[in-house]
């Protein structure tokens, strides 16, 4: 679905990923881990398009590199930064509704999506109403899931969910990521996370990356792990 | 002073602020949106008031009834932010949005420089005038003082009706909504399929517009002639300055106070005219460096 080749990115002459290739299958959940710097909000960024990429990123068969970043979540790619970024001028839901909007989606696919949020974090239908500026940081890490599952119907980016989120957070996080896969498998997801054990638990898959290269690619189930085929 | 003096300085100041602040406000936006502080603001006001001139002038020569003036003075304020203000963005602002803002600066003083001596080729340097709007809107008495219906109540509602509009366009439309986010987190934005190429295309030529309908509006009160560009990028940078820059609503409280404070200067002690809105600009910076409604935020230039 989702396939780097050779990809290469240099940001400022520093090179940051170094001949990164990789494929996701669908309803694959692929936990991208590593150090800080070593390359994987780049990665990131890179699926996103906000780098200067070489080397090729295709999905479902398209070159990715020539649609413009701003095409990438009507093909179906909703992306949550690390640090939320949610726009503190409007209210949560209008946060979440935004890419619907935007899309131009009908008012029965807006409300199918929103709904499919809600049954994923239902703690979001309580902070709806408020300002986005006024939640908290992990209420917030919430409310950027919201926001990119209104987009993901078929690939969910997520860097670095769990920085930062106190334990019982963590889990309702985690519960969260579960719900999703049981409520539309067909979701690929990608998750970055420096702490490899804390993705163990639910991703099917672990790509360690260091120094802006991919180190090991194991698949991880019930505890067996294997290199994929 | 007396009461009445006052009171036709205070009406004069109202009158001028109501034009200081649709040139500012279209400042303050296009710098709040694209972070580019527009030199070349100054001139989209003096060629929307050459164009109001032109095409006002036309009309009346024509022997059209004066109350055609009017939608021509939109006309000219919204032919101007597109095709002039559309062509900067497209052809010069959109190459420097990621350079230094010095760079961005200059450039745009370096554009200034050009249109001033674009318009000298086109109109060259005798003035032009253009009153049919503010007679056909007569006088009205206020307090025992006559005074222009356009100066006093048409100016000061169109200020107002561009405060509320852009107010509720920003917060109720969708096209509001792409631009508040783009303002917030380009990239954020962007990652939820917001073309800010285009947000960015959009807000510059509605500061455009804006700029020029400040220039057109000013045309029936005002001799138009070369150097007036300058004067008002100027003051509206006093007055983007003294609300906080990208603040809206600002603007018209600080365009307010500016254009009042100038005219008081002109009756009671003339020779602090100039001085007046910076001195006003200083003080406040003074006791708040971002402005009167100002967040803090990384520094700019």
């Amino acid at each position: 679905m989702l396939e780097l080749q050779s990809v290469h990115v240099s940001i400022s002459g520093i090179s940051i990923l170094r001949d990164i290739s990789f494929r996701a299958g669908q309803s694959e959940t692929i936990a991208l881990v590593g150090h800080n710097g070593a390359g994987k909000t780049t990665t990131l960024r890179t699926i996103m398009g906000f780098t200067q990429t070489r080397g090729s990123v295709t999905f479902e068969g398209r070159d990715l590199i020539k649609v413009a970043p701003h095409d990438r979540p009507g093909l179906g790619i909703g992306y949550a930064p690390e640090d939320r970024r949610l726009f503190s001028g409007f209210t949560v839901e209008e946060n979440i509704l935004l890419p619907a909007r935007i899309a131009g989606l009908s008012p029965s696919e807006t409300a199918k999506r929103r709904d499919r949020a809600y049954s994923v974090l239902p703690e979001l239908k309580t902070l709806a109403p408020r300002p986005a500026g006024s939640v908290s940081g992990g209420q917030g890490k919430m409310v950027a899931l919201g926001r990119a599952l209104m987009s993901a119907t078929r690939l969910l980016l997520l860097d670095e969910p769990f920085q930062g989120l106190a334990p019982v957070l963590a889990n309702t996080y985690a519960a969260a990521l579960r719900r999703l896969h049981e409520l539309a498998p067909e979701i690929s997801v990608i998750i970055t996370e420096s702490n490899p054990e804390l993705l163990e638990r639910f991703a099917n898959r672990v790509i360690t990356m260091e120094r802006g290269a991919i180190a090991s690619d194991r698949i991880v189930q019930q505890g067996a792990a294997q290199t994929p085929a | 002073m007396t009461t009445t003096l006052a009171l036709i300085a205070l009406l004069d100041g109202i009158s001028y602020a109501s034009l200081l602040f649709l040139v500012a406000v279209g400042l303050t936006l296009i710098f709040g949106v694209l972070g580019v502080l527009n030199v070349a603001h100054g001139s989209l006001y003096a060629i929307g008031a050459y164009m109001a001139a032109t095409l006002g002038g036309w009309l009346t020569a024509q022997g059209y009834n004066p109350w055609l003036t009017f939608p021509a003075l939109m006309a000219a304020a919204i032919l101007t932010g597109v095709v002039v203000g559309g062509l900067m963005e497209r052809f010069l602002l959109r190459q420097i949005y990621e350079k230094d803002p010095t760079l961005q600066l200059l450039i745009t003083f370096a554009v200034f420089m050009v249109l001033e001596n674009v318009q000298r080729m086109v109109w060259g340097v005798q003035p032009y005038f253009m009153s049919e709007p503010l007679r056909a809107l007569g006088n009205i008495e206020l307090l025992g003082i006559r005074y222009t219906a356009y100066q006093i109540v048409f100016l000061p509602v169109m200020a107002i009706l561009t405060m509320v509009g852009l107010r509720y366009f920003l917060r109720h439309t969708l096209a509001g909504a792409k631009i508040v986010a783009v303002t917030e987190d380009r990239e954020a934005a962007t990652s939820i399929g917001i073309d800010a190429r285009k947000v960015y295309f959009v807000t510059f030529v509605i500061g455009a517009c804006l700029a020029a309908m400040g220039g057109a509006l000013a045309t029936p009160t005002t001799s138009v002639l070369p150097g007036m560009g300058a004067n008002m990028i100027v003051l509206s940078f006093a007055v983007a300055a003294t609300a906080g820059l990208g603040n809206i609503e600002g603007a018209l409280l600080a365009a307010l106070l500016i254009g009042v404070a100038r005219s008081f200067a002109v009756y009671i002690m003339p020779e602090t005219e100039v001085l007046m809105p910076y001195l006003i600009m200083v003080l406040i910076l003074l006791w708040r460096p971002m402005g009167l409604f100002g967040a803090v935020q990384a520094r700019k230039i």
